[in-house]
């Protein structure tokens, strides 16, 4: 059984989202929550397997209970579920450390078979997404303080990424690679991983500054 | 330029001294001895005691204490000394104050006013000529009533009585030598007076107007005091009395000295209250002492007056030296040399007035002084030229900078305006993606899920995909080509892998162009819909999507398998499959959307849209 986070303020699709994750994940406990502070409350008391977090809220944004639930619960799975297609919105989210996004419109089965695969550790990665974590890694190649913990990518990692940006699908690129799926799946896996851990590690760096410097 | 004061001093001076040595080889009868008695009459005295005096008589030296009329007797024999037919001639090099001269007891000369005040003949050599009625063959007189003034009542001694040795012979001989002499004394003095008048007036001016030049205004001072008192030694009569006179020339180097002073010190670029105060209060004390000591002292006060103005300038002048002892330029060894030059006159005219002789070299001393008073001067008006040329060349760069710096501030100021246009209309765009967003968004998906028909639900996906591009297409960011290429592959692959169509994707690697957004959005739209078309109408297997780029168009061509779109359904047909808006999107764009289609051989659709040329120039 799993314990499900649902955060989304239209009740209609709040609704719709309920009915689809209980088709996936049958015998799972769905809390919902239609605002961050609620939600962030309800992170701090119960532990949650799997969140599903609209970003766009009507009292902040969603990045704020990714990033909550993240530093509370490390191993709870957090999805984003939104109307934005776009890196802007995306990757923040991303860098808070969301593993995986699902736009809302599309048909259900679709919804359906990525949140699956998400479950199954099999994040999705749109090229515009692959592009802006291609260009975060490659301007932190650049000299960093040495306080930072060095997060970069493998040759392997960097090589799927370029590929996704061209928009080959992760099917292909295993063709082209020589490797099963299963592997891709996991490269992209690691992106996130690394994309989140480098991501933290600056912030907190950044934090710190702040709190020298005031 | 700064050449020229050199040659002109080189040149006065060698001319100087070729005349100088003119009186050596002069010839005639010079008499250095006469009998002198005093008195007054229009006679050599016959009652008064005379005495055998030598010529030059120096009233200082041999009367102190005696303000003449003197009378002076000598006598010569015209034969053998004058030519039979040629006219003789008396040269008096030094008379003073004036003069009348008898010849056989007629009077054949006469300097002026011999009663006060008296015609100042101090500097003017006289030639008198010797009628040939009255010249005797044998021995003849001359009588030469001289008179002038106490030592003790002038201020300098070149203005106190006494009269010089005489010459006596052919005129013709001695009218060249009275000439260059006139010259020396007085020709010249009235020419170099008049310079510095002019010159000392025209620096006044120029130093008056300009304060921070003050050094200017007391140059041109200085100079034009010497000029007035220069005035004197060819201004031969003045309606006053010589006591009034001697007191004002006196008074006067008190005012020359803190021109002089003060033109060193600010010339230096040093001045002190305590200068500014003493030197005007000086120039008040000294004509008070003259008058306190009166007349019968003046020479005694006015000596010691002289001592204490010469120290004063000499201290000025070593301070000048040592301010400007670092520089060593050209402009500081002029200014050395002049200052020098003038110590040196300055030395002579003590000594002369000390023996109470006027040698050649005194009279030439009293010339140097207002010839270094010129060159200075034409250096310093030379420097104001050179600073004003500077200042006129300073003003022009600066005009330019300004206009540089304007400019810039105006290139700025545009570039600025841009800047903010570009963040408000950014900072619009992001307002009405998220308004759009949020709102027709929200409603959108909420339709796209609780809608029954499928047909409405798709509908509204649709809408939402439309709209989101829009809201893409208001960023107006060119998107790279390359980028572009992803996102077109991975979805246009995608969705054909869904409905079980074999997709074939062929593009260029590295294409470094841009699309303008624009351009971006509606390639997407267009390539959206002939997927769409393919997956729903077209039954084909396959579907192969090549993109090229050639003469700066970007060319897209999508052939499938399918069972191509029916002729005669060819217009009925062509709004559910959108061709005519395919084609519509691509005229926006000045490309061009050509369907090539026949049953059983598929449809090729060949897009061609325009490369965003603005930027592809850029790296």
């Amino acid at each position: 059984m799993k314990n499900i986070l649902l955060l989304e303020d239209l009740p209609e699709i709040r609704a719709w989202l309920r009915k689809l994750v209980l088709q996936v994940f049958p015998a799972s406990q769905i809390s919902e929550s239609a605002r961050v502070h609620d939600a962030i409350s309800l992170v701090s008391a119960v532990k949650f397997d799997l969140a599903l977090i609209d970003l766009g809220l009507p009292d902040g944004s969603g990045v704020d209970v990714v990033t909550k639930l993240r530093d509370v619960q490390p191993e709870a799975q957090s999805v984003v579920v939104t109307i934005h297609d776009d890196d802007e919105h995306l990757f923040p989210a991303l860098q808070a450390g969301a593993f995986g996004y699902i736009l809302k419109e599309q048909p259900r089965e679709l919804i359906t078979e990525q949140l699956q695969r998400i479950s199954q550790g099999e994040p999705p990665l749109s090229p515009s997404i692959a592009r802006r974590v291609m260009a975060y890694f490659s301007a932190k190649a650049k000299p960093q303080p040495s306080t930072l913990p060095h997060v970069s990518l493998t040759d392997r990692e960097s090589e799927v990424l370029l590929r996704v940006a061209k928009g080959y699908t992760l099917p292909e690129i295993g063709v082209q690679l020589g490797l099963s799926r299963h592997t891709i799946a996991d490269y992209v896996k690691q992106i996130y991983r690394k994309l989140n851990v480098s991501s933290r590690a600056e912030a907190a760096l950044e934090a710190q500054r702040m709190g020298l410097f005031r | 330029m700064p050449r020229l004061p050199f040659h002109l001093v080189h040149f006065l001076l060698c001319w100087l001294l070729a005349g100088a040595a003119l009186p050596a080889a002069a010839q005639g009868l010079r008499i250095t001895s006469a009998l002198a008695a005093e008195g007054g009459g229009r006679a050599f005295p016959a009652d008064a005691p005379a005495r055998s005096v030598a010529l030059p008589d120096d009233w200082a030296r041999t009367r102190s204490g005696s303000g003449g009329p003197v009378w002076y007797r000598v006598g010569f024999q015209a034969t053998g000394l004058i030519a039979p037919g040629e006219l003789a001639a008396l040269f008096i090099k030094h008379a003073c104050t004036n003069l009348e001269v008898y010849l056989n007891g007629q009077l054949v000369h006469s300097g002026g006013r011999m009663d006060e005040p008296l015609t100042n003949n101090c500097n003017h050599p006289q030639l008198v000529p010797l009628p040939e009625a009255l010249v005797a063959p044998g021995l003849n007189t001359i009588d030469i009533k001289v008179v002038g003034h106490r030592l003790a009542e002038v201020g300098s001694r070149a203005r106190s009585g006494g009269l010089s040795a005489l010459e006596i012979g052919p005129q013709s001989v001695l009218a060249s030598q009275h000439a260059w002499r006139t010259t020396l004394n007085v020709a010249l003095p009235q020419a170099i007076g008049a310079t510095l008048l002019l010159m000392g007036g025209f620096m006044f001016v120029l130093g008056f107007i300009n304060r921070r030049e003050s050094h200017l205004a007391y140059f041109g001072a200085l100079s034009v005091g010497w000029a007035i008192i220069d005035a004197r030694l060819w201004l031969r009569t003045l309606p006053l009395e010589n006591t009034v006179v001697e007191f004002l020339l006196c008074s006067m180097l008190a005012f020359i000295t803190l021109a002089g002073v003060q033109f060193l010190l600010r010339y230096a670029r040093w001045r002190h209250t305590l200068v500014d105060r003493l030197l005007p209060l000086q120039c008040a004390l000294m004509p008070l002492t003259l008058v306190l000591a009166g007349p019968h002292r003046l020479h005694a006060v006015a000596s010691i007056w002289y001592f204490v103005l010469a120290l004063e300038v000499t201290a000025a002048a070593a301070f000048y030296l040592r301010t400007h002892w670092h520089t060593r330029s050209r402009g500081f060894w002029l200014m050395a040399a002049m200052l020098s030059a003038l110590a040196l006159a300055g030395l002579i005219e003590f000594f002369a007035q000390q023996q109470g002789t006027r040698p050649v070299a005194a009279q030439l001393a009293q010339l140097v002084t207002p010839i270094m008073f010129v060159v200075v001067g034409l250096r310093l008006v030379q420097q104001h030229g050179r600073a004003l040329q500077e200042a006129e060349l300073g003003k022009a760069h600066l005009e330019q900078r300004v206009r540089e710096a304007s400019a810039e501030i105006e290139r700025n100021f545009r570039q600025l305006s841009e800047l903010r246009v570009e963040q408000i209309t950014e900072r619009e765009r992001k307002r009405i993606a998220a308004d759009l967003h949020d709102d027709l968004g929200a409603k959108l998906l909420t339709i796209v899920h609780t809608s029954d028909s499928e047909r409405i639900s798709t509908l509204a996906r649709e809408a939402l995909e439309e709209m989101r591009l829009s809201v893409r297409g208001l960023t107006g960011k060119p998107v790279k080509l390359a980028d572009a290429l992803g996102d077109w592959r991975a979805e246009v692959v995608n969705r054909l892998a869904q409905a079980g169509i074999e997709g074939e994707w062929s593009a260029p690697d590295d294409l470094p162009q841009t699309l303008s957004a624009r351009a971006y959005v509606q390639t997407t739209r267009i390539l959206r819909e002939a997927t769409s078309n393919i997956i729903k109408h077209s039954g084909a297997s396959n579907c192969s999507i090549a993109c090229r780029v050639a003469e700066g168009d970007f060319q897209l061509v999508v052939q499938d398998n399918g069972e191509g779109i029916p002729l005669e359904l060819d217009g009925r047909l062509d709004r559910g499959h959108g061709m005519a808006s395919m084609k519509h999107r691509a005229k926006q764009l000045q490309g061009q959307c050509l369907v090539e289609s026949g049953p059983g051989y598929g449809t090729v659709i060949r897009l061609t849209v325009p490369l965003d040329r603005a930027l592809e120039v850029q790296p």
